[in-house]
């Protein structure tokens, strides 16, 4: 399929990749004979596949690669030699990972680093620093080292390292990653005040809507497609094609109506009540788990969680929201017993003795947000395998839970594969599966859908539908709490605000509004 | 018999609780620390056994030594450790450690740093002071020291004394590190030895070791974390060796692939193999007479050592 | 273990750093200007890993990392130990900052010596390697506690014995790390071999 120009008129482009490849030195493939012209001014979404060539393709148009083959050019000067560390200063790149831009010992330092080497004097250095981390909103907190600052200010931070560079063009990989719809919005309104050519890699299609006037597809290292952004949206085909199909988020919500006072299943399995939500069981009166008047403090002092009423019933599954920094990981810490804090904790009804805390990890597994923390075997067999051994199993019974486990995460037959070169939604269920071999009551799930492509978030939601056990879901994402969770918990500064039917949670929409889901503080 | 001989004290009972006191000291500092940090950490699930200072947390004050010149107080109080270090008798080690007490209170820094400093040191220390009074070799001349209750273990002087020395110099030189690093901004202190001659480069990779210290810490700290909820307790045996070995080389290769990313991330902003430098700093007279009213203490106390090697005040 | 400030004689003590000085300034000529922010990112990793402690019966154990270091970094290795130890001596106070040059001599040397012999031993199977990795980690620890124990024999007759059991409490932590060590490089083989196999900031200037 030839990729479709968008019409250029008789503007010459900024940049002009023709016939690019690239092979990394394994012999992985990279890009393969790239056509592609952008312009100056332009608004692109370049879309895919995760490991389709975005993240390869922008790498050129700073020069962190030169072509191979082929040609990328830049204002019609071939990107090579001395003209590169020319285009650094005016071609900003914001990665992934904020971590990787704030290698400076303060936030000051960092924001100064670019304009330092665009060669301004330093009374304009001062002043380029701290308009633009007021822009985002951190200049009370310039003197701090990274390492002091949250997930959010992290990730503003290095924005404005980049934007106090002033640059022509400015090139994100995946800004949404992980961020809260209260950070998203944020920089989705910086963003919009950015006026130069913009290059977005995002998964997220919803963010990019109204930011984004061009969509470039790449599909296994080649330009697949090349839009006018809205038209990739309304073409439920080619999306599907490349994995970014997001609508079936919309196509759940013609089987799973959630109205005032009803609650329908597509397939129905259990009871319902007449105002909304999952009916308990009735056998199970008393929760797995239930935290009575509980508190947990950092050793600093600063509250986490304060007074927290929470019981988990066999079977049910809870969305746990709030905003970053609610407290929501450190009341899945303390249900692990990770965290000890202050307060009662039951365990079938009975209170926690001290011997009892070693072995929580028994009954309450969790999948962490990163799989790279949990990952930590050289083959996929031995990931699955590593708690039952802790139990002491034998050796049959290992083998046993570790297919099933596999099966369940539909990753059969994956038992010799190395975990690190799976692909990020392999690599989640993997996680899971990690968990599900230890054969659990209750699942916490903490943000797994961060950093997934539209095609994984769909097989990772067919996973946990499956999953029989008790869950607690700590996410952002509305369309599976809608799709999973029987009832909402609403944490807001360590404390439970609410604790609801999910169908209640819906319709409640200034709770939403104060949990970060829209908005916040 | 000549003066040669050997001598043998024998302690009172309440001089040889002193003594020992004395000698147990920096294992009971030890033990304390641990045991408190213990009560901490026993509710938490840091399973790192060290998580990583700030050195840097009081940088904000108006001591003497906040406003010295970093690069100039660096200098002079490096030279007095070394002087310190110089020191052969404990009376005048014993004077250091004071000197260093002083230090520390005009720097007006809370304690709990440098007594976590001190906790550092009483490991060795300890160990000097337990094995050194045993394990001296004979001397003629000697004086031996029997405590009551333990006749059967004759410590040498030579040795206790040698140990209370190396002890001291040791705490001193502890002591004297939080008035030296912790009263300017760690990037302003570092700045200060390129100042001193040691390459800007060599900084410039101190200080990013410095800063993902922390990033690396946190990601070792929450691949333990996931390793403890699976079960895993590590024990004495082949399975945790294992287990640690995976995980190590698990951090090792996370950390080379963000090598790789900040090494890009510095290119995309202009990075061409040097640090931009901040404008350089010049000392003021009151820098230069503080530097030296530090090293003038060194030289007395070395002098006063050599001159009177007194070993018992 | 590192040496306290106040241990060794201040000739001792001032050799040790004039050493060490060379060693890093020798370092910083020969990489690659490119590589030393890597090198600088990586150490922080070798330093968060050596604080992991393993239990040995009833105390715990702290890794000490020299042969790891070295099989992985070649020459930058002593660059890189002299950085950590820096740091843990204004950080933690593990090891006086006047024992400084003497302590990373004492660390660094092992380590460019198992920089040195891993890539010539470790072949090319899986257990050839791990066998390396067990060589190196543990031989890097045996030779540390050596140099420790050579570096306070000079301060006199008074710490011979000191020195005897210096090596001695060497012996458990060097079987642990052998284990470690190997497995880590097990573990490297199978899930990332080229960072086995070319010593990653070693090579000729590259290009950049």
């Amino acid at each position: 399929m030839a990729a479709q120009p968008m019409p250029a008129g008789d503007r010459p482009p900024l940049y002009s990749l023709r016939h690019l490849t690239y092979t990394y030195p394994d012999g992985t493939p990279g890009l393969r004979e790239i056509t592609l012209d952008i312009f100056a001014g332009d608004r692109m979404a370049l879309v895919g596949r995760n490991g389709s060539g975005k993240s390869t393709l922008i790498r050129h148009l700073n020069g962190l690669f030169t072509a191979q083959t082929g040609e990328c050019r830049y204002q019609d000067q071939p990107l090579i030699g001395a003209l590169i560390p020319e285009i650094r200063l005016r071609v900003g790149m914001l990665f992934q990972d904020p971590d990787d831009h704030l290698f400076c010992p303060t936030l000051y330092e960092d924001v100064a680093f670019g304009p330092r080497n665009q060669g301004h004097r330093e009374d304009e250095v001062d002043r380029l620093v701290r308009d633009s981390l007021t822009m985002v909103g951190l200049d009370s907190l310039c003197g701090k080292p990274a390492h002091h600052l949250s997930y959010g200010q992290k990730k503003r931070a290095a924005l404005a390292t980049i934007l106090a560079m002033k640059p022509h063009v400015l090139i994100l990989d995946e800004p949404t990653a992980n961020l809260d719809s209260r950070q998203e919005a944020v920089f989705k309104r910086l963003l919009h005040e950015y006026t130069g050519t913009l290059i977005i890699i995002e998964h997220n299609l919803l963010f990019l809507h109204d930011l984004c006037e061009r969509a470039v597809v790449l599909a296994d290292g080649r330009v697949y497609h090349d839009y006018a952004f809205n038209d990739l949206l309304s073409n439920p085909q080619a999306l599907r094609e490349h994995g970014l199909d997001f609508t079936f988020r919309f196509a759940g919500r013609n089987r799973h109506y959630i109205g005032a006072g009803h609650h329908h299943h597509y397939l129905p399995t259990h009871d319902h009540g007449t105002e909304g939500g999952h009916l308990t069981p009735k056998d199970s009166g008393v929760p797995l788990i239930e935290l009575q008047h509980y508190s947990f403090c950092y050793s600093d002092g600063t509250p986490a969680i304060n007074d927290i009423n929470l019981g988990l019933f066999a079977g049910e599954t809870i969305a746990l929201v709030g905003e970053n920094g609610a407290g929501k990981s450190t009341l899945a810490h303390c249900l692990l017993g990770l965290h000890r804090g202050k307060g009662t904790f039951l365990v079938d009804g009975r209170p926690l003795v001290k011997g009892d805390w070693p072995l929580l990890w028994r009954r309450v597994g969790i999948v962490f947000q990163y799989s790279a923390d949990q990952l930590f075997c050289p083959s996929c067999w031995e990931e699955v395998a590593f708690g039952p051994q802790q139990l002491g199993l034998s050796p049959r019974e290992i083998e046993l839970r570790v297919q099933k486990a596999l099966a369940v995460v539909q990753l059969e037959g994956f038992d010799k594969r190395v975990p690190l070169h799976m692909s990020g939604g392999e690599r989640k269920r993997l996680a899971i599966a990690a968990t599900l071999s230890l054969q659990p009551e209750i699942l916490i799930l903490d943000e797994p859908t961060a950093s997934l492509d539209p095609k994984s978030e769909e097989q990772l939601l067919a996973v946990l539908e499956a999953l029989p056990m008790a869950m607690l879901l700590i996410t952002h994402d509305l369309f599976f709490i809608r799709r999973l969770c029987s009832r909402t918990i609403v944490l807001h500064q360590g404390l439970i605000i609410r604790d609801y039917k999910t169908g209640a949670f819906f319709a409640d929409n200034q709770l939403r509004t104060i949990n970060g889901l829209d908005n916040i503080n | 018999m000549t003066s040669l001989a050997t001598r043998t004290i024998v302690l009172t009972p309440s001089q040889g609780v002193v003594f020992l006191l004395c000698l147990l000291a920096p294992l009971l500092l030890l033990l304390g620390c641990r045991w408190r940090r213990r009560k901490i950490l026993g509710r938490m699930s840091t399973p790192l056994d060290w998580s990583i200072p700030a050195i840097d947390a009081q940088a904000h004050g108006s001591s003497v030594f906040h406003c010295w010149m970093p690069a100039v107080k660096i200098g002079s109080l490096l030279c007095l450790s070394f002087l310190i270090v110089a020191l052969h008798s404990l009376f005048w080690s014993m004077v250091s450690v004071l000197i260093a007490l002083i230090a520390v209170h005009l720097a007006r820094i809370p304690w709990q740093r440098p007594l976590q400093r001190l906790a550092a040191v009483s490991g060795l220390c300890a160990l000097f002071l337990l094995v050194l009074p045993l394990t001296s070799p004979p001397r003629p001349g000697e004086t031996i020291l029997l405590v009551p209750l333990l006749e059967w273990l004759p410590l040498r002087l030579t040795g206790v004394v040698l140990a209370l020395t190396i002890s001291c110099k040791a705490a001193t030189v502890a002591l004297l590190m939080e008035p030296m690093f912790a009263t300017s901004e760690l990037s302003r202190t570092l700045q200060g030895f390129t100042n001193l001659g040691l390459p800007g480069t060599l900084i410039q990779m101190i200080l990013l070791c410095h800063r993902y210290l922390f990033v690396f810490q946190q990601e070792a700290a929450r691949m333990q974390r996931a390793m403890r909820v699976r079960g895993f307790v590590p024990r004495t045996n082949l399975a945790t060796l294992r287990t640690t070995g995976n995980s190590l080389g698990m951090l090792f290769i996370r950390s080379f692939e963000r090598t790789e990313r900040v090494y890009e991330a510095m290119l995309s902003r202009g990075y061409r193999g040097t640090f931009p430098a901040a404008a350089k700093q010049f000392p003021t007279a009151k820098d230069v007479a503080k530097g030296l009213v530090a090293v003038l203490i060194g030289v007395l106390l070395l002098v006063l050592d050599r001159l009177y090697p007194v070993q018992w005040p | 273990m590192h040496i306290a400030d106040g241990v060794l004689p201040v000739s001792v003590s001032l050799a040790g750093y004039a050493l060490t000085l060379a060693g890093v300034g020798y370092s910083l000529r020969r990489l690659d200007s490119a590589n030393l922010p890597k090198v600088a990112v990586v150490t922080s990793s070798f330093f968060v890993a050596s604080l992991v402690h393993l239990p040995l019966g009833p105390t715990s154990v702290h890794l000490l990392l020299p042969g790891i270091v070295g099989a992985l970094l070649g020459p930058a290795a002593f660059l890189s130990i002299t950085i950590g130890l820096f740091l843990q001596s204004i950080l933690f106070q593990f090891g006086g900052l006047t024992a400084l040059g003497a302590n990373s001599l004492m660390m660094g040397l092992p380590a460019l010596l198992a920089g040195f012999v891993f890539p010539r031993i470790r072949g090319r199977t899986r257990t050839s390697n791990a066998l390396a990795g067990i060589l190196v980690s543990g031989g890097g620890v045996l030779l540390a506690g050596l140099l420790l124990a050579a570096l306070l024999a000079t301060a006199g007759e008074d710490f011979w014995g000191v020195a005897k059991l210096a090596v001695a409490a060497h012996v458990p932590v060097m079987f642990i790390e052998a284990g470690v060590g190997g497995c880590t490089v097990a573990f490297l083989f199978q899930v990332k071999p080229e960072l086995l196999a070319v010593q990653t900031f070693s090579g000729p200037r590259n290009e950049q």
